[in-house]
């Protein structure tokens, strides 16, 4: 019974449906027509299959969730005294050598009887319990449900409720969004306060020199221990820029060809293809980079005499640049193609040429669209490791020659927060803060882009 | 007198302008569809070898003394391996050149024996000729991956190798198969029976949670952003912030993760279900930047004729603005799910970034992914790894292209233009 | 759409249930990246002979695994770490402060780091103190013996007069990693203490030593290349005048087209580095929660495997896979270990 819980529960909200709709129609029949409800009859259908459903997935949620520790808790209290006095973990020990025997059949070799009587308990236990959980979800999916369908009159605001409803989810799931960008602010403010506690915020702001590997443990001789971050988003600035001047005209030109000059056929095949661009795995990239562009780089620089490190922010920036063509292209793409067409008519018939119309007409229309793609690709050449970690190293070099190694704030977060790490020492806390500080600078990023898109915004219609 | 039909000097240049802008658009295309061709080329070409395998025949004797305890597992296969190798080359003698000799098949075919032997025991007492895995190294050498023309000392295989491996050939007992194992099993370190079985599905179970999340919970927020939420400066500041987190550094998903999912929900470390959490929280500000977007770009009339003729704000959505934006939404949501399908820095801090030899059943099976899976492997020493690398990208692109044919599929149906 | 709304509250709700988390079946390793692909063979030949599930092998580097490891004892906690080095002190402590009483040490062998280039480029032949005067940030002023001065070295030549005219340019692993750890601590050290007065500071003032000898120059000519072995090796084929720092096996695998260097007139070699006689070469540990050993299937299993001369052995398959075995006796002695479960003395 307890493992087709879920699929009675659905079957049960589909009859709720069919009977709530069918009911609403037979009492519209009555009085009249369907235009005499309140509502329409699927509304009632779905506030009555709504009524059945939620209750009983909520409870049965709520039991799947602690069904572990409930059962447990049970369990372990009628242990005998000899392993009630073990502390809590390695209760949880036992527990789960208990647990072995129940599921999996197995039997350690020192199972005492105990143990063995336990897993009995365990197995009583949760079949009762499954049961109980049984008939109480059946009752909560059937017996809403009938009074909800009992409910049902001409007069019932059945599409309220609903949408009431539907209010409720999307105001949750936005709460999603907002939460995780809560959390995510919250555990990187504190640790880069502690951080700061330790690193004046002047020298990490303004200090030039990045070394962060310091010694962790007393018997270890690390690296100088600067902690100036401006080498790091110099490094960063310099690679996004690079991809940027990559990604942006080539995305951006690909756009516009795509939804205003190329034909369908071509249309649904190059721009999946092109999609696939960012979805190739950036180790892929990383050994592209570092193993075909980077010595070509650097093979072109020597003819030329110039210095070419061989690991340059150029080989990474180029290579990463390609990587997020499809953010911009594909997004800005489907902006410029949702342009009404009304507009490009208008335009074409004062004589204008398909450039002029895209260029005076198009491009102004889609602007929010086209920031939002951009920023988007900016966002991930920031946020991209692997292809930096691989072509252009982990030293920090405070430069802006694209023909020098440099490291960006993604490549030494990652190299700080794995490995040798311990959670007091300012070389992991310094993570947590590069974290905030590239936040912060997104941040500007971000309301900068939201003026612009605000004052240049053409809104048609 | 002129040709008023003719074109003046002022429009020859503006249509020189047109046919430079539509030239620049087409070669950019080009030009990404070149580096997609590229990459392909460069990962087929060095991948496509690892669909084969290099096997050898060997005549096994499954002799009863060989099976006197009671548990058949106990069993010395390899050394039944090896007697089966001494069989073909009787003249090797030595320790040291039986040992050669041995390490021409895989550890793996012991493996195999003790397979064949425990599903059917009926196989003891009788002699077989069995098709058994090459090493790694020969296998090498027969695709031509390794450098022979350096000194013995130098290289993998060694002259009484290569003229054992030519004795094979020339006796038929050594050929080239199609990889099943790759495709079967999970992973392993031996690279001739590795697979990405294991980590395929990982990648299934991983994403399904992902896109089952992601998509819901983002179309639903940008709906509620963009078409309820009161225009005010709370609005503005979750716009800008939701914006952000898209440039939020992938590995902090990761920390987030680790806090929320493992140490306070308890989920278990290195699972789908945590996995697919992470990534959720990874791909949603994706996903609700895209599906704003196109929110944004559904023409004001539509609404305002849908709320003319009488329906209700939630109908005029979903029934109106909804199947308008859903193209849009789409596009975010392939570019969401294909970040999520290639990451690997989030997993790391919640033990994803493992070697997990079993096969997944479920949502709470500890689970490599397939960006994992390419991550260890082109980390591994054994040469033959790098062409299971290029196999596992080619197979991570193949779902991408599976993932994307059914977007694009979508896309074609709702797209409109007005 | 409200038929939408509902199937994907009854998706979400699924995701929520799944089936009841079962118990943990299996065995959890976490730790060094270094021991990781020694230990993943041993997990596989424990998975695929005795039929139980193989072990759950996380690569999450020494400090990383000693963190997790010593977090406390039960299901959520891993049960064996790999260690590059051996535990510290201060780790010890934690241990200890997390209820994680006894554990057991166990040994399993060298690995050596070898520095190689490309067999397009002439071999290297090195001492430690020709790898000291090129990678560390101050050496010695050759013209004011006793006096330290910023790394003034460009080219190998500088160094030693015998050695090639090329720039010194050498991919080596981040300071994050253990190999980078045993790397400064023996190659470097070993180096430094060549100089009279160097050797003589040990004494007088041990903090100004160490930093002395640990501290790798930060001006280009030493590049951190992150952890993974293999992109160096193809780095090392793509520019033949770099020089890489790795683990033996990577070289082991590709002896065709890279070379070891020499070092004190020694090739890195397989018999070389077990007699000793190549200078560097590092123990590889695990560490396993005794108090797991009964409770968690196949622990034993996995220590008697692990533990067995076909597996770490001269002619185990560790040692196909590059890891350097230790001598019989010390063998001996762990696998003894192992089988009292002797804990580790917490002094």
């Amino acid at each position: 019974m307890y493992s087709y819980l879920i699929p009675c529960i659905l079957i049960c909200t589909v009859t709720a449906y069919i009977l709530g709709t069918r009911r609403a129609t037979t009492l519209a029949k009555r009085i009249g027509e369907v235009k005499d409800l309140h509502s329409l009859p699927a509304h009632y259908g779905v506030f009555t299959a709504l009524s059945s459903a939620i209750p009983a997935l909520f409870i049965f949620a709520i039991w799947c969730f602690c069904e572990d520790k409930v059962i447990g808790t049970l369990v372990s209290r009628s242990l005998p005294t000899g392993l009630l006095q073990l502390s809590k973990n390695e209760l949880s020990l036992v527990l789960n050598e208990v647990q072995n025997i129940v599921f999996g059949g197995f039997v350690a070799s020192s199972s005492s009887d105990a143990i063995q009587a336990a897993a009995e308990h365990y197995k009583t236990l949760t079949s009762t319990a499954r049961n109980i959980v049984s008939g109480v979800v059946i009752g909560a999916t059937i017996i809403p449900a009938a009074i909800a369908y009992g409910r049902i009159t001409p007069k019932l605001r059945a599409r309220n409720i609903v949408e009431t409803v539907a209010m409720v989810f999307l105001i949750c799931c936005s709460a999603v969004a907002i939460l995780t960008t809560l959390g995510i602010v919250l555990s990187v403010l504190f640790e880069a306060i502690r951080f700061f506690q330790v690193i004046p915020i002047n020298d990490f702001i303004f200090g030039l020199d990045w070394s962060p590997q310091t010694a962790m443990r007393a018997d270890q001789a690390g690296s100088s221990g600067a902690f100036g971050a401006i080498p790091v988003f110099a490094g960063t600035f310099l690679i996004a820029m690079i991809a940027m001047l990559v990604a942006i005209p080539v995305g951006l030109l690909s756009a516009i060809y795509l939804s205003e000059y190329a034909s369908t056929p071509f249309r649904t095949w190059a721009k999946p293809i092109m999609e696939i661009l960012a979805g190739i795995p950036t180790v892929v990239y990383g050994f592209f980079a570092a193993l075909t562009v980077a010595p070509f780089i650097r093979d072109i620089g020597n003819a030329v005499g110039l210095t070419v490190s061989s690991e340059s922010a150029l080989a990474a920036g180029l290579v990463m640049g390609i990587m997020i063509i499809p953010f911009v292209s594909s997004l800005s793409d489907d902006v410029i193609h949702a342009v009404p067409q009304s507009m490009r008519d208008g335009s074409f018939a004062l004589g204008a040429t398909r450039f002029e119309t895209i260029m005076y007409v198009i491009i102004p229309a889609a602007l929010p669209g086209i920031v939002g793609s951009i920023l988007l690709a900016v966002s991930r050449a920031i946020g991209e490791t692997m292809i930096v970690v691989m072509a252009a190293g982990l030293s920090a070099n405070l430069t802006f020659n694209p023909l020098t190694a440099v490291t960006t704030v993604t490549v030494q977060i990652v190299t700080l927060l794995v490995g040798d790490q311990e959670f007091d020492s300012p070389k992991t806390l310094v993570a947590f803060a590069l974290g905030l500080l590239l936040f912060i600078f997104t941040l500007i990023l971000n309301i900068i882009a939201l003026q612009i898109v605000r004052k240049y915004r053409e809104q048609y219609e | 007198m002129k040709n008023p039909l003719e074109p003046t000097p002022q429009v020859c240049k503006r249509y020189r302008t047109e046919k430079a802008f539509k030239r620049l658009g087409l070669s950019a295309i080009v030009m990404s569809l070149c580096f997609v061709f590229f990459l392909f080329y460069t990962i087929i070409a060095d991948g496509y070898s690892a669909f084969t395998q290099t096997y050898i025949q060997i005549e096994v004797s499954f002799d009863e003394t060989f099976f006197r305890g009671a548990n058949i597992s106990n069993a010395n296969f390899p050394a039944l391996v090896k007697r089966s190798m001494g069989k073909i080359f009787p003249g090797v003698t030595g320790r040291k050149d039986t040992k050669m000799l041995s390490s021409i098949v895989s550890p793996a075919a012991a493996y195999t024996l003790q397979n064949l032997v425990e599903t059917n025991p009926k196989l003891i007492g009788t002699t077989k000729f069995i098709w058994v895995l090459a090493d790694d190294d020969v296998d090498m050498f027969f695709k031509g991956k390794t450098v022979t023309n350096v000194a013995e000392s130098n290289r993998r295989l060694k002259d009484k190798q290569l003229t054992w491996l030519d004795q094979l050939v020339s006796e038929g007992k050594l050929e080239r198969r199609f990889n099943k194992t790759f495709f079967t099993s999970g992973d392993s370190r031996e690279p001739e029976l590795a697979g990405i079985l294991g980590a395929a599905t990982g990648s299934l179970l991983t994403l399904f949670i992902t896109l089952s999340l992601s998509f819901p919970i983002g179309v639903a927020t940008a709906v509620y952003l963009e078409e309820f939420a009161p225009a005010n400066h709370w609005t503005d500041i979750i716009e800008v912030n939701i914006n952000n987190l898209a440039a939020v550094p992938s590995i902090i998903f990761g920390l987030l993760g680790l806090a929320i999912f493992i140490n306070f929900w308890g989920l278990p470390r290195s699972t789908p279900i945590v996995g697919g959490l992470v990534l959720t929280l990874m791909t949603l500000p994706t996903i609700i930047i895209a599906s704003r977007a196109s929110l944004k770009s559904v023409p004001p009339s539509i609404r305002e004729a849908a709320l003319g003729i009488g329906a209700s704000k939630l109908q005029t959505i979903t029934h109106h603005v909804l199947p308008l934006a859903l193209p849009g939404m789409l596009t975010g949501t392939i570019i969401g799910m294909a970040q999520a399908l290639g990451e690997t820095a989030p997993l790391l801090m919640i033990g994803m970034v493992a070697f997990i030899a079993d096969v997944p059943g479920t949502f709470t099976d500890p689970s490599a992914v397939l960006p994992v899976q390419i991550y260890l492997w082109a980390d591994s020493p054994e040469r033959a790894f790098s062409e299971k690398t290029s196999a596992a990208i080619m197979i991570l692109l193949a779902f991408l292209i599976a993932m994307n044919s059914i977007a694009v599929f979508l896309r074609k149906r709702f797209e409109t233009k007005w | 759409m409200n038929i939408q709304t509902i199937a994907a509250a009854g998706v979400l709700s699924l995701l929520l249930c799944g089936p009841a988390l079962a118990a943990r079946d299996y065995i959890s390793i976490v730790g060094s990246s270094t021991v990781y692909p020694f230990a993943t063979v041993v997990a596989e030949q424990f998975g695929k002979t005795t039929g139980s599930k193989t072990p759950k092998i996380e690569s999450t580097g020494s400090g990383g695994g000693f963190k997790l490891f010593c977090s406390g004892v039960g299901v959520s906690y891993p049960d064996i770490t790999n260690a590059s080095r051996a535990i510290k002190k201060s780790e010890m402590l934690k241990c200890q402060a997390n209820g994680v009483k006894d554990i057991i040490e166990v040994k399993i062998g060298y690995d050596g780091i070898v520095l190689a280039n490309s067999k397009s480029a002439p071999l290297l032949k090195l001492s430690r103190k020709d790898i000291f005067l090129a990678l560390a940030k101050e050496v010695p002023d050759p013209k004011n013996p006793g006096k330290l001065i910023a790394n003034p070295y460009i080219t190998w030549k500088d160094v030693n007069n015998s050695l090639p005219a090329t720039t010194i340019e050498v991919l080596g692993p981040p300071p994050t990693s253990g190999t980078r750890d045993a790397f400064v601590e023996l190659a470097m050290e070993g180096g430094a203490k060549k100089f009279k007065f160097i050797k003589a500071m040990k004494k007088s003032d041990k903090k100004a030593y160490k930093k002395l000898c640990h501290t790798i120059r930060e001006d280009g000519a030493y590049i951190e290349a992150g952890e993974n072995d293999n992109l160096i090796v193809q780095k090392l084929q793509a520019n033949p005048a770099a020089v890489g720092i790795f683990g033996f096996s990577f070289l082991d695998q590709n002896s065709d087209v890279i070379q070891g260097s020499f070092i004190e007139d020694t090739a890195p070699t397989f018999e070389a580095i077990a007699e000793g006689a190549y200078p560097i070469s590092r123990p590889l540990y695990f560490y396993v929660k005794k108090a797991h050993v009964d409770v968690i299937p196949g622990m034993k299993g996995y220590l008697a495997e692990f533990t067995s001369d076909k597996a770490w052995g001269e002619e185990g398959y560790l040692a196909d896979k590059g890891m350097i075995p230790m001598p019989v006796a010390e063998r001996k002695q762990f696998q003894d270990d192992v089988v009292t479960l002797k804990a580790l003395d917490m002094k």
